[in-house]
């Protein structure tokens, strides 16, 4: 624009100084066209400098601005995350603090408990009953044979085919053998109670070193534990269910006997006062 | 192109003819003419280009730099305090080395378990020995065959009173039910341990973040094993509570039976 604008000046003025026929007008002419064409053709300031001045401080003002505080934003928040962590959901100290009282607790009870667990309940005096509580209270499952020979020598074998009814033979033998399923059943049950013990032991030892992280193993895998320690419990119990039923089906068996019995007392009584 | 050359032509002999308008015209030209800012040797240009950048490096430099260290910093302690206190690695394998003990523990209890104890010797007892024993649901629809074959059925209606019928009927159902019960109770339990085991082998190959989903599911089995033991305790009480109303009735029956057999004297010995 500065150019064309200065063109057409410059053009007016080389037309004057073609024209003019006097030389005072010739001058005076020349010292107008020089003032006039120095205004028009004086550089302008670069537009582009001041562009690139201007960028340069919006780019300065940008990281000083929005990117300084938005950092240090970041930095406070991720500060504070940091002194959470460390000082209220896992700090240190409690940490140590909790496996100190893991050990402290293993040692007040463990032994304590054990040996009230263990204490000797023997009170038999015979030897057969002897013999027999003890291999009742042995917590080993692979001598059951022993087990019911031992049941046997104290209670009797099933009476013969002729020293009694076929009825009383069967409900002798199934008493027997529910009272020795049961039996054996508890020595597995006491056997299954020392593991779980020992794996107690285990969970409870690895807790007193244990992390934050690494303490979720370990809970999960003792509750798994307690599923087995109410499944064999859940076995105990069906033990005892078929215990008190045989119980109850012997009696009921009685019951039906005795009015078999009274049945046939009474024909007889009616028999015995019609002859008369 | 000729009116080019005789312009030309003219101009040269208009600037021979007016040599002192001419030189005006040029100097004048060549003074005032609006030519592009260059520097020479040193461009104001660069100067503030190079001023610029080198702010600006300065600023990334201590302002986004510094910012980010200390973020790095920060995010540094985090990760270590994670990787030493929350989440040892060593401390997590020991955990799981706990977790296969107790896998050869459960599966030491599960063969303990499945050792048979069958005691019975005759064939009656024998064959309701095994439906007891045999943790089938199967086989719950042969209780009542098998009880009945060893113990008995129900009187006949004539040989002996309702009372007693009912009593006699009401205990062998009771007894049959909890019979029932308890091979529920064993299949249900074998059913426990199994998912515990599959459960525990879960923890083995858990990650830290996946252990406590194992856990929830392993309170929600544990829960279930709760439920299942409250129900088997529950037939167990109904069971005591039907041999306790038995001893009650005996001693109802009896008190009749006295007071009959009193009357049956006092009679006989009027007609006496």
């Amino acid at each position: 624009m500065q150019l064309v604008i200065y063109m057409v000046f410059f053009t007016s003025f080389a037309w004057l100084v073609i024209a003019l026929k006097s030389h005072r007008r010739l001058v005076a002419t020349t010292l107008a066209g020089i003032l006039v064409l120095t205004l028009i053709g004086v550089p302008q300031p670069a537009q582009a400098q001041i562009g690139i001045v201007k960028a340069i401080e919006a780019v300065l003002n940008v990281i000083n601005g929005p990117i300084q505080t938005a950092l240090s934003a970041i930095n406070t928040a991720r500060t504070a995350m940091n002194n959470f962590e460390q000082l209220a959901v896992w700090p240190q100290q409690l940490i140590n603090q909790t496996r100190a009282q893991v050990i402290q607790m293993i040692g007040q009870y463990r032994n304590r408990m054990s040996n009230i667990l263990e204490t000797k309940l023997n009170s038999a005096s015979l030897p057969a009953p002897q013999a027999l509580e003890a291999i009742i209270r042995d917590h080993q499952a692979g001598n059951y044979p022993a087990l019911t020979a031992m049941f046997t020598n104290n209670y009797g074998a099933i009476p013969a085919v002729t020293a009694a009814s076929a009825a009383d033979r069967a409900m002798s033998d199934v008493d027997d053998a529910l009272a020795l399923d049961n039996l054996k059943t508890l020595k597995a049950v006491d056997h299954a109670t020392d593991i779980e013990l020992h794996s107690a032991d285990a969970i409870e030892n690895a807790s007193g070193q244990a992390a934050p992280g690494s303490a979720p193993f370990l809970t999960a895998a003792a509750i798994t534990s307690a599923i087995h320690v109410q499944a064999l419990t859940q076995k105990l119990l069906a033990a005892e269910l078929r215990q008190e039923a045989a119980r109850m089906a012997h009696r009921n068996r009685l019951r039906k006997e005795n009015a078999a019995n009274t049945t046939e007392l009474r024909g007889v009584l009616v028999n015995l006062l019609q002859h008369q | 192109m000729k009116r080019l050359t005789a312009l030309v032509k003219a101009a040269g002999n208009w600037i021979c003819g007016h040599r002192f308008r001419a030189a005006i015209l040029v100097v004048v030209l060549v003074f005032t003419a609006p030519w592009p800012a260059r520097a020479i040797g040193f461009d104001p240009c660069c100067a503030l280009l190079v001023a610029g950048l080198s702010s600006i490096q300065s600023a990334l430099t201590k302002v986004i730099g510094g910012g980010l260290n200390q973020i790095l910093s920060v995010d540094r302690a985090m990760q270590q305090f994670q990787l030493t206190v929350v989440w040892p690695q060593n401390l997590i394998n020991q955990a799981k080395s706990v977790v296969s003990v107790l896998q050869a523990n459960f599966s030491q209890i599960q063969n303990l378990m499945k050792i048979p104890v069958n005691s019975a010797t005759l064939p009656v007892s024998q064959e309701l020995e095994q439906v007891l024993l045999s943790r089938d649901p199967s086989h719950i629809a042969q209780t009542s065959r098998v009880y009945t074959a060893l113990y008995g059925p129900v009187p006949q209606a004539a040989a002996a009173s309702a009372q007693v019928l009912n009593i006699v009927d009401m205990t062998d159902a009771a007894a049959q039910a909890a019979m029932k019960r308890a091979i529920e109770i064993d299949a249900l339990a074998d059913l426990e341990l199994q998912a515990a085991n599959q459960l525990n082998q879960s923890i083995q190959t858990a990650a830290p973040g996946t252990a406590p989903i194992i856990e929830a599911q392993a309170d929600a089995w544990l829960i279930r094993a709760n439920a299942y033991t409250q129900s088997a305790t529950a037939d167990l009480m109904r069971l005591r509570s039907i041999d306790l109303a038995n001893a009650s009735a005996d001693i109802k029956m009896g008190a009749n039976n006295t007071t009959s057999l009193r009357q049956a004297l006092a009679n006989l010995l009027q007609h006496q």
